[in-house]
């Protein structure tokens, strides 16, 4: 039986399934990086982890 | 010199109605020493080593960046045509140096003759480090019964003072461990100490631009989500803060190189646990305690991999190396002549060539 997986690599292989939304998200973020303020990207965000949400919920 | 109180202020005491004015003084010294700047928190440092080091299979996997510099550090004992009795090597980790020197063939160069392994010329390495179970994870490898050197391990009981006698060895070595250090002129400063007159240290450290990829996009995550950044990378060394230290403490013929090195993860979470599992995790004072929360985990990923990523898809980590030598000073090692000394212009002498 191979070992239990890290709660991190769990975390990472849900993300890795979500690059849609993650490039999306990054490319908000990069495309004016000298002036970032909270919640800049508030709407991107949340469709990712709405992503990884739904993904880390078909891993277990 | 004497105190001189204004009229004005000083009153007799039947005359005094509401305050009594009591005599206070105030010094304003300096202990004896510079004092240091405390950045990291070396109890965490000693945890996070000795946490790593427990995982044996694990920390070995993770040893590539150590294993290669170590290897980088020990080839530049190809250039020293000299014999070294005692030899410190100063933050081993796992001995990776002693490892790196009993390599066969050290000469890079495949058209030159096949070298004998560096550990001929060193007839004991003391391999010294604050954490003993790091330090002893390869205690049981083949390179520690090398028939030219004998490999002994000391553990410190701190880094930043070390326990051995004024000129006690003919060289110092110290790979990747010395970021680490709070005060790092006066550990650079003991280890002239330490040293024999006209013997070298020769040292490789990260600074720079180490790890600015993981730093730059935590960064902008933590302020995208949370409005605020705190330290997740150490603030490094430059290169020329290294060449200033080590001309303060006093070491002759300096060297000063830059390498980086970088390394390709498939996501920022591997470059993560691959840093935690070599004990390189954050040890910043006044960092925020405990784990980085989901949110920014996500956040960071996403932004690194638009930020930096490879065109395949991987992310790069650079590692900035800062090599150093230094010579303890003699009297009878090369020096500069006096200023004004020359008596031949170079301009006529680069002019006569053509």
């Amino acid at each position: 039986m191979p070992p239990k997986p890290r709660p991190i690599q769990r975390f990472a292989a849900a993300v890795s399934k979500c690059s849609p939304s993650a490039v999306e998200y990054g490319k908000c973020v990069v495309a004016d990086y000298n002036s970032v303020h909270k919640d800049k990207c508030v709407k991107e965000f949340l469709k990712l982890k709405d992503c990884y949400l739904a993904a880390s919920k078909g891993s277990k | 010199m004497r105190l001189i109180v204004p009229r004005a202020f000083w009153r007799p005491p039947n005359h005094t109605p509401s305050f009594t004015a009591t005599a206070r003084r105030h010094y304003a010294f300096q202990a004896a020493g510079a004092p240091a700047f405390q950045v990291f928190n070396r109890r965490t440092k000693w945890l996070q080593k000795e946490r790593a080091a427990s995982n044996v299979e694990l920390s070995r996997q993770a040893d590539y960046l150590r294993v290669e510099v170590a290897s980088r550090v020990s080839e530049r004992l190809l250039d020293i045509k000299r014999h070294f009795p005692r030899v410190l090597d100063l933050g081993a980790n796992a001995c990776n140096i002693a490892h790196a020197l009993t390599k066969e063939n050290p000469e890079p160069d495949p058209s030159l003759a096949i070298s004998p392994p560096l550990s001929t010329k060193i007839s004991e390495l003391v391999c010294a480090d604050s954490s003993a179970a790091l330090l002893n994870r390869d205690a049981d490898l083949p390179f520690n019964r090398d028939p030219n050197m004998t490999v002994t391990r000391h553990v410190l009981e701190d880094e930043e003072s070390l326990p051995f006698a004024p000129a006690s060895f003919d060289m110092v070595l110290s790979s990747m461990s010395l970021h680490w250090i709070n005060d790092l002129p006066g550990v650079l400063g003991q280890i002239n100490n330490v040293l024999k007159p006209d013997c070298p240290f020769i040292g490789a450290m990260l600074g720079g631009d180490t790890l600015f990829e993981l730093r730059t996009s935590m960064q902008l995550a933590e302020q995208e989500r949370r409005g605020g950044i705190s330290p997740h990378v150490s603030p490094l060394a430059d290169t020329r803060d290294v060449g200033g230290l080590l001309q303060r403490v006093g070491f002759k013929m300096l060297t000063v190189d830059v390498e980086d090195i970088v390394v390709n993860y498939p996501d920022a979470y591997t470059l993560m646990q691959d840093l935690q599992a070599m004990g390189e995790s954050n040890a910043v004072l006044g960092r925020e305690m405990g784990p980085i929360g989901r949110d920014v985990l996500l956040a960071t990923d996403a932004i690194y991999r638009e930020l930096h990523g490879n065109e395949d898809g991987s992310l790069p980590a650079t590692f900035r190396i800062i090599h150093m030598i230094g010579w303890r000073e003699s009297e009878d090692q090369a020096k500069p002549l006096a200023r004004g000394s020359g008596n031949v212009s170079l301009k006529d002498f680069l002019e006569k060539k053509e």
